[in-house]
């Protein structure tokens, strides 16, 4: 076949496809019920979740990872698309901010009372859930990208980790009731590190085109 | 310049609402573009390789131009596909090139050759399909029938069609892939 005949057919085969805004959407959407609802069914929302919204340092949880969220999934639209460069900057913004809550909170906590308030009493569940919670909307975000073309797929793979991580850990916030900064900060902080280093590893050979 | 520029956006706008001219305008014009960055870029592989490596180019930007966003400039896009898809030929043919981007401009003020000549990877890729998705590529393709009548030779439904073409295409660019490796 020479490339007029392939022009041709190439041609005849116009019909239009989805943006990657909306196949983005298709995929996250589902996959943030779905973890809402898991979250919902199995753990239970913290029974003070009204009240808790009036304490900053809680509220802050949300705006961190929902944030995060975000953000990927913006820079993560940017690298579907050949040739996207992504400014890294909000991202090193967002965990400067994290780290000066996380300094804030060791100097405002009392020095016996800081092992407790970093060691909390849900470790496991929070390193557990936050990576189980995050594997469909870290999926969607790679069927985006995959269904994209990055020409930088190792970084996608990990704007990829750290936004689904991120509304994972969003979505798990409403369960958990550690509001303070050295148990988040550190915890959330090391479960979307995790999903963020296993999409890193993997996202790459589902990216190729 | 500005006018080609301008006037590949028209037509990319217009293909990716589904005008199927608009589409064959915008393909003829980048192709000759393309040909002289892959043929600039190929140093002694060869016309018939290096026909082969457009047509994966080509391929690439058909199954991936829903990544062009309306407002941007066709041209950076336009060379990051190619610029990817020709370092990953190279790679599957055992070697290494850096190409920088900035090269590409250069290139593309030279006037390109037109010469389609046949391509022979692409031939051996549609026998690799099912026999109706290869007797559809065969048919538009070759024969140069419209989907309506591709429809009525094969007795499908033009969505169908349309529908198997697409999928058609893209199981040529896995083939693609797959083969070259």
């Amino acid at each position: 076949m020479n490339t007029d005949d392939l022009l041709r057919t190439l041609a005849a085969d116009a019909t239009p496809r989805r943006s990657l805004l909306t196949v983005l959407l298709y995929g996250l959407f589902p996959a943030l019920g779905l973890a809402f609802i898991a979250v919902w069914v199995t753990l239970g929302l913290r029974a003070d979740l009204i009240q808790s919204l009036s304490n900053p340092l809680s509220v802050a949880r949300f705006l961190l990872t929902g944030g995060l969220g975000l953000v990927g999934l913006r820079l993560a639209l940017t690298l579907g698309r050949p040739g996207g460069r992504a400014p890294l900057w909000p991202l090193a913004g967002l965990g400067l901010i994290a780290l000066a809550l996380l300094a804030f909170a060791y100097v405002t906590t009392p020095a016996d009372a800081r092992q407790m308030a970093m060691v909390g009493k849900t470790i496991t569940v929070c390193l557990l859930s936050i990576p189980l919670l995050s594997v469909l909307p870290v999926a969607a975000i790679l069927g985006m990208l995959r269904n994209g073309a990055s020409t930088a797929p190792r970084l996608a793979s990990v704007v990829a980790g750290l936004a689904g991580g991120g509304t994972a850990a969003a979505i798990y916030a409403l369960h958990c009731t550690e509001d303070s900064p050295l148990f988040y900060i550190t915890w959330y902080g090391l479960a979307i590190a995790i999903v963020t280093l296993v999409a890193a590893l993997i996202g790459p050979r589902f990216l190729r085109w | 310049m500005t006018d080609v520029i301008d006037d590949l956006g028209h037509l990319l706008r217009a293909a990716n609402a589904g005008d199927s001219r608009a589409y064959a305008r915008f393909l003829q014009t980048v192709t000759p573009i393309l040909r002289g960055i892959v043929r600039a870029r190929s140093g002694d592989l060869g016309e018939a390789t290096c026909e082969d490596i457009l047509q994966d180019v080509l391929l690439a930007i058909h199954l991936k131009r829903h990544t062009w966003l309306p407002e941007a400039p066709v041209r950076p896009w336009l060379y990051a596909i190619a610029r990817y898809k020709v370092v990953d030929a190279f790679r599957a043919r055992g070697r290494r090139i850096v190409l920088p981007i900035e090269d590409f401009a250069e290139v593309l003020s030279a006037d390109p050759v037109v010469d389609p000549t046949e391509a022979t990877d692409m031939a051996r890729m549609i026998d690799l399909l099912d026999s109706r998705s290869a007797n559809i590529v065969r048919k538009i393709g070759l024969e140069g029938a419209s989907i309506a009548e591709t429809g009525t030779a094969l007795n499908m439904t033009v969505g169908a069609v349309r529908v198997a073409l697409h999928r058609a295409l893209k199981q040529l660019a896995i083939l693609r892939e797959r083969h070259v490796k």
